[in-house]
């Protein structure tokens, strides 16, 4: 039976080899990182000053711009776009270096570093934000059809806002971290997700009663026709974006939204009348619940509040919608006239 | 090249070929900075690999061992113990060396964060956040003492309520969140202290979507009276912890990732044992909290699920603080009790 002990010291010596190699590996890497260290911070440190430096640059040449002669006017102009596209150098510089978070990071995670520093891992981290919002989006249409459909309790109602109010939680904060790591997402697409966050929230105070009948099934209707219209939205974009990375004529980074952007009409305007339906449902629903709050019986805040959020919604949603068309159009009408 | 012309133009070219000359050199260091990056990434994946291996091939040895144990002669029996320590030993150092390397995140933080690597790979940079987390719990008490207060005695309506039980939501999400992370860095905070924050973040979403109505009003000042002595006590321990974990750190006896804690823990015997009647006391107002809630869902008027659903965290939450706290104390006591009679 000492026979397995001694083999039993045997394997422990093997390990003991291995362990101190490792230990030398453990400890070049150790020292490779605090290198690694002082040259991100002096990185850092070298790019901020240049920035600072650049606008005060851009500053001074605007204001120098109204009283120059006209061959200075044409240097000035050259100089413009040449502080762009350092602007810009420096932006895809600082993807690879560690930054201080925003604020909404800032106060759900605290101060540690979300910055991934290659290319593949950020690649990795933005293609499971969008599978992510694929899966939940069909959990969620699931869900609604359940409740609308099969379920009448208020519990289950509950455990479907719970949901939403996560999704669109961990939605915010997976942007923020891709917006640190170099994705280009514009304003209300990202606003937008706060406040469904703060919608779903109130949401899921909504006491039961009449008023509460009154809506549900209009809400859930509407969320089933949301998430259809989402499905067809990251489903459809997914593709697209891909062919137009491949092409090289979009970002690695760039994201799949819900609503419509410029470059989705190249191919993807069938999506528009649903787009523009969902955004005449929030406005129904806004409108349907100012009425409610005006009921005799209602005297819950939530019915109030959840009109407003669903009134800035459409807002939001249908602006940033038009903007893209109009600007789509013009750009046609100029074309036109060019030829 | 022309004269650069005069006057503020030719400020702004003198100063744009400044820029230019910097931008040079920036764009080398980035570059190098980049080359380094890569290498690093690449001892990363060795180390962390080596790691993986030889754990695995330990925790099979130290099975293989225990099962002949029993067995051995009486002298190979020292050989055999010697061997275990150094294998436990060798494991306590796997775990430091983790702790300096990214790693993939658990459930919970792949839930909210996906897979973004949350490893702070220095020593001041894990102390920092540290130091950060235990700030914001102090200040988030305080802030909490306040509000509850307020709702208690000068507001009385379900909205602020509504604001003060979101507030308790968000506190306890980015808590779990956060201590998530610091695990992750390498904190050893231990099982209950844990699992408590993700009840506590439950008990509160359900006090959230509680409708106001009778039942509501007649457990409302009970609930907020309890939220005000439980953030007073709460901000005692976090003011008393740091002070405590601050001078067994420097003495070299606590690990610098060691984090203060909402129980009773073993190295506060020194100097904070007047916490304990609190703490016993905040875990007897949570048993109440329990029995006032399941009398009331036993009251004919009562038609919500929130209350029947509030008596059981609380009550789960009394079991687990209280059996947690007892068994420190029974420790405490079974070591008194050695150490006396080795007198």
């Amino acid at each position: 039976m000492s026979g397995q002990l001694e083999r039993c010291e045997r394997e422990w010596h093997e390990l003991e080899g291995e362990f101190q190699e490792l230990q030398e590996t453990h400890r070049i890497y150790k020292q490779k990182l605090e290198e690694l260290n002082a040259l991100q911070t002096s990185c850092s440190s070298s790019i901020n000053k240049q920035k600072t430096r650049l606008k005060d640059l851009k500053l001074t040449l605007q204001r120098y711009k109204r009283h120059a002669s006209r061959e200075e006017a044409e240097l000035v102009q050259q100089m413009g776009a040449n502080i762009k596209e350092r602007q810009n150098v420096f932006f895809d510089m600082e993807a690879y270096l560690p930054k201080k978070n925003g604020l909404y990071l800032n106060l759900v995670l605290g101060n540690v570093n979300v910055t991934l520093l290659s290319n593949q891992a950020k690649f990795a981290y933005k293609d499971e934000y969008e599978k992510f919002k694929l899966y939940l989006t069909i959990i969620l249409l699931l869900g609604a059809v359940a409740c609308r459909f099969f379920l009448h309790y208020r519990v289950t109602d509950e455990v479907f806002n719970f949901l939403l109010v996560w999704y669109y939680c961990t939605l915010t904060i997976r942007e923020s971290i891709l917006i640190s790591n170099g994705s280009r997402i514009k304003g209300w697409w990202v606003s937008h997700h706060y406040v469904s966050t703060f919608l779903s929230g109130v949401m899921l105070t909504w006491p039961n009663g009449l008023i509460y009948q009154k809506f549900r099934n209009q809400f859930l209707a509407f969320s089933i026709f949301q998430s259809c219209v989402q499905f067809l939205q990251y489903y459809y974009q997914r593709g697209c974006l891909y062919r137009l990375r491949a092409l090289g004529e979009r970002n690695h980074l760039d994201l799949t939204v819900e609503g419509f952007q410029s470059w989705m009409w190249r191919g993807l305007t069938f999506l528009l009348p649903f787009l523009f339906c969902g955004h005449f449902w929030q406005l129904y629903n806004a409108v349907t619940l100012f009425e409610l709050s005006s009921h005799e019986e209602c005297r819950e805040w939530q019915v109030f509040v959840l009109a407003l959020t669903f009134l800035v919604l459409f807002l939001g949603n249908f602006l940033t919608t038009l903007k893209v068309v109009h600007t789509k159009l013009q750009q046609n009408r100029s074309k036109a006239k060019k030829p | 090249m022309h004269p650069p012309p005069p006057g503020p133009l030719g400020d702004c070219l003198r100063d744009w070929e400044e820029l230019q000359q910097d931008f040079h050199g920036i764009q080398e260091t980035h570059r190098l900075y980049r080359l380094k990056l890569e290498e690093l990434t690449k001892l990363q994946n060795s180390c962390t690999s080596s790691i993986t291996r030889q754990k695995k091939r330990l925790q099979e040895l130290a099975l293989v061992l225990r099962k002949c144990k029993p067995s051995l002669p009486s002298e190979a029996e020292e050989a055999a113990r010697e061997l275990e320590n150094q294998i436990k030993e060798r494991q306590g150092l796997f775990f430091d060396m983790e702790a300096y390397l990214p790693k993939k995140n658990g459930l919970y933080l792949s839930l909210v964060l996906g897979n973004v690597n949350v490893t702070l790979l220095s020593k001041q940079a894990k102390f920092a956040y540290k130091d950060e987390y235990e700030k914001f719990k102090l200040y988030l008490t305080i802030i909490l003492i306040l509000i509850s207060f307020t709702c208690r005695f000068l507001l009385n309506s379900r909205v602020t309520d509504a604001a003060f039980n979101f507030l308790l939501v968000w506190y306890y999400c980015t808590l779990t969140i956060r201590e998530s992370i610091l695990i992750n860095n390498g904190s050893r905070i231990k099982g209950w202290w844990v699992f408590h924050h993700y009840v506590s973040t439950f008990l509160s979403g359900v006090m959230l979507t509680w409708p106001d109505g009778l039942m509501y009003q007649k457990f409302r000042n009970q609930f907020l009276s309890f939220s005000m002595y439980q953030s007073f006590v709460q901000f005692l321990q976090y003011y008393y912890q740091s002070g405590c974990l601050y001078r067994l750190r420097a003495l070299g006896e606590r690990h610098t990732m060691d984090l203060t804690v909402e129980g009773f823990q073993s190295w506060m015997w020194r100097g904070l044992t007047f916490l304990l009647p609190f703490l016993f006391f905040g875990h007897f107002w949570q048993l109440f909290n329990a029995l006032t809630l399941f009398n009331l869902a036993r009251d004919p008027e009562c038609k919500e699920w929130q209350v029947l659903m509030c008596g059981f965290p609380f009550l789960l939450l009394f079991l687990g603080n209280f059996f947690t706290t007892l068994r420190v104390v029974h420790q405490k006591f079974h070591n008194q009790l050695h150490g006396s009679k080795k007198e």
